[in-house]
């Protein structure tokens, strides 16, 4: 099935109905009537987006053209199947995410896979804040699945993070991997002030030397079999991966001493 | 001055969050205006004393006068036909008002916000996260032995906080007042505030967050690491030399302000400073408060808390409260150019909110009340002038330490109070879009009570 935006939202569209689940064995016209809010106003998805297509049985693709950067919850709750998104998304991109798979051509706002548990969600260009982070009040984050972002990501990155892999190609802002429980956070540029404040299990690799918090230390330099596995895997998913990453040392700090101590930051040391 | 004049007693002062209720008001009520305010501080006569009624229109719309009729009409039309509208400001208004605020933003599915998203919301965030344990301003007067002030200037902001409730005031089991205690105070420069404190420490700009972790390391015996000395700009012995003090108190408080909330870190240095305090409980009697800055800016939070669930940034366009700072936050909404309708309420986002949000204010429908014109009523479709909460309105505001009190009104206006007209808008709206309004409902379970 395909959908294209044909009228520009004059506010923000929610829009959790845009996913292969919710889709899935409808007819173009009946797809047109399922519910999407326009700001406080219940409309059809028909009102927004030309549909075509049927999701085909086997792979469950459906694909959004359009400046989708006012469409908000696309891929809620998605439990199988592709959603391939050409263009920019808004916030809450993939939020509860169980299984199946989401791919963005630009860039994402906040919020990308807060709270999913499963599946993958490729973002190629750059995404916001909060991406695969806890709800405000909530302390876990992603339970599963992985986030590859292939440039830059905002300020808390996996914000109580307690399984899976997030994966930045470019640089994250302030407090990546905050409060995080445990699970792998990849940034193959630099880190922000403060990573992983409060973290109580988990790693974050950078392969850039950040200024740790007071409250991890250092422990070794190492070259751990985890990472060359995590960087193979990351390569074949596209992203560009330097041989020096794979085959180089890491200083390891633990932290953070105010929880268990058993959260570590590796840094990349040539 | 005429010499017909009346005296208000133990009047209340709704300038700023301190919210002192020992004023005495002397009002010339020919001239309508407080001849002397005994008691206030230079900021609180300020507010008394250039409080005059003037000869301001009753409501405008679209620059020309109209009746308060036609101002209500057209403010409820442009809230019900909105897709996306939001309700900001509310810090300088009775509960009452803003009570009411809460049900329009509930009857047009719109946005509810208060000044605290600019101002103490990162604090409303890091309770939810971390909790608060925390005290009246009574409690702290007669029994905190060490006072913190981290990231504030009460001197120049809340002059008379020092004098009435945390430095020098004597209390039960602090005969001796300032004496009996150890004042501290954290900032960036050394302020007017930093006079009184008995040990300064001047953080490095932007580290509060690396300091408070330290000293939580120090508290729970954690390891730190020595470079934090060089991070923080404070010697690691000046910092194990604080928290003995703090471990070793009798009742400790920790009162912070913007310069902690507002600067890089936001709600996770109100966090960390909050878990500080948390964390000496293991120890002693500890308690942090934010320092609140408008007068009612407390009641907003409360209002707010107890009607939806939540403090600020909340959206209600699915029929139901959902908070979210960053989507919901007014600031947010206007620089994202979002919204489609703003109805603001004793507060002047055009004048200090950022330049694409001003543009974007410039491009919709606003709906204001304020006693003042202001940069954003200017801008405004439709315009309100209001009395002024405390000085001419009855209601109820909080102090700053979640204490309500109810004001003492000088004289009267001729203008209506933000709740008088928050209330009619409610109602046409509730008109427009063919609703019982509140009231009805009320009414009606009142009814059955009955039978």
């Amino acid at each position: 099935m395909k959908l294209r935006l044909h009228t520009t939202p004059e506010v923000p569209l929610e829009a959790e109905v845009i996913s292969p689940d919710a889709l899935q064995g409808l007819s173009e016209s009946e797809a047109a009537l399922l519910p999407i809010y326009h700001g406080n106003r219940k409309v059809g998805l028909g009102e927004f987006f030309e549909i075509s297509g049927r999701v085909d049985e086997s792979e469950g693709v459906v694909e959004v053209e359009g400046d989708l950067s006012r469409v908000k919850l696309i891929g809620h709750s998605m439990s199988a199947g592709r959603l391939v998104i050409h263009g920019s998304v808004g916030a809450h991109l993939g939020a509860s995410m169980k299984g199946g798979e989401i791919h963005v051509s630009g860039d994402a706002a906040d919020w990308v896979g807060r709270e999913m548990s499963g599946g993958r969600i490729v973002i190629q260009g750059n995404a916001g804040h909060m991406v695969g982070s806890a709800v405000r009040g909530s302390s876990a984050g992603v339970q599963g699945g992985e986030i590859i972002i292939h440039g830059n990501a905002l300020n808390e990155v996996g914000n109580g993070m307690r399984r899976g892999l997030i994966a930045v190609g470019g640089n994250t802002h302030d407090f990546t991997g905050v409060n995080m429980l445990a699970g792998t956070i990849v940034v193959l540029g630099r880190l922000g002030m403060r990573p992983g404040a409060g973290m109580v299990r988990g790693s974050i690799v950078a392969m850039e030397r950040t200024e740790c918090l007071p409250t991890f230390t250092y422990n070794s330099t190492i070259q751990p079999d985890f990472i060359r596995f995590y960087l193979f895997h990351l390569r074949k998913l596209g992203m560009s991966i330097k041989d020096e990453f794979i085959n180089g040392q890491y200083e390891r700090w633990s932290g953070d001493s105010l929880e268990l101590n058993k959260g570590e930051i590796l840094m990349y040391a040539g | 001055m005429s010499n017909n004049t009346s005296v208000v007693k133990n009047a209340v002062c709704t300038f700023c969050g301190c919210v002192c209720d020992d004023m005495e008001l002397t009002v010339d009520l020919d001239e309508k205006r407080i001849t002397k305010a005994k008691n206030a501080c230079v900021l609180g006569r300020a507010w008394f004393y250039e409080h005059k009624i003037e000869n301001y229109p009753v409501a405008l719309i679209d620059g020309k006068e109209a009746s308060l009729e036609e101002a209500v009409d057209e403010a409820a039309r442009i809230l019900v036909n909105a897709k996306f509208p939001a309700i900001y400001g509310l810090s300088d208004t009775t509960c009452e008002a803003q009570k009411e605020a809460v049900a329009i933003a509930d009857y047009i599915n719109g946005n509810i916000d208060t000044t605290t998203s600019v101002c103490h919301g990162p604090t409303g965030m890091a309770f939810q996260g971390v909790g608060e344990s925390t005290a009246s301003l009574g409690e702290i007067k007669n029994r905190a032995d060490f006072v913190m002030y981290w990231g504030g200037n009460p001197a120049e902001a809340h002059p008379r906080h020092f004098q009435r409730y945390a430095v020098s005031p004597k209390g039960l089991h602090i005969p001796n007042g300032k004496e009996d205690r150890t004042i501290v105070m954290v900032d960036v420069r050394t302020t007017q505030s930093a006079s009184v404190a008995d040990i300064f420490l001047k953080v490095k700009p932007g580290r509060d967050f690396e300091l408070l972790w330290a000293l939580r390391a120090l508290v729970k015996g954690a390891a730190l690491d020595s470079s934090v000395e060089e991070t923080t700009g404070i010697p690691l012995d000046t910092m194990k030399d604080l928290v003995e003090r703090m471990k070793s108190c009798q009742f400790g408080v920790i009162f912070f302000g913007m310069g902690l909330t507002m600067t890089r870190g936001r709600h996770f240095n109100a966090g960390a400073l909050l878990a500080l305090a948390t964390d000496l409980n293991d120890y002693t009697h500890f308690v942090a408060l934010p320092t609140r800055g408008h007068g009612n800016v407390t009641g907003a939070d409360n209002v707010v808390s107890w009607q939806t669930g939540y403090p600020f940034g909340i959206s209600f366009n699915r029929g139901y409260p959902r908070f979210n700072p960053g989507e919901f936050t007014t600031a947010d909404v206007l620089a994202r150019g979002e919204i489609d309708a703003l109805c603001v309420i004793a507060s002047d986002p055009g004048s200090n909110f950022s330049k694409k949000a001003i543009e974007h204010l410039r491009a919709i429908p606003v709906i204001t009340l304020d006693p003042k014109p202001t940069v954003t009523s200017q801008l405004a479709r439709v315009a309100f002038t209001t009395a002024t909460y405390g000085i001419n309105v009855r209601g109820t505001v909080y102090r700053m330490d979640n204490v309500p009190l109810t004001t003492r009104p000088a004289f009267e206006s001729p203008f209506p109070s933000d709740q008088d007209v928050l209330s009619a808008i409610k109602e046409r709206v509730c008109e427009l879009r063919g609703l019982k309004h509140a009231s009805n409902r009320m009414t009606r379970q009142t009814a059955k009570v009955a039978v």
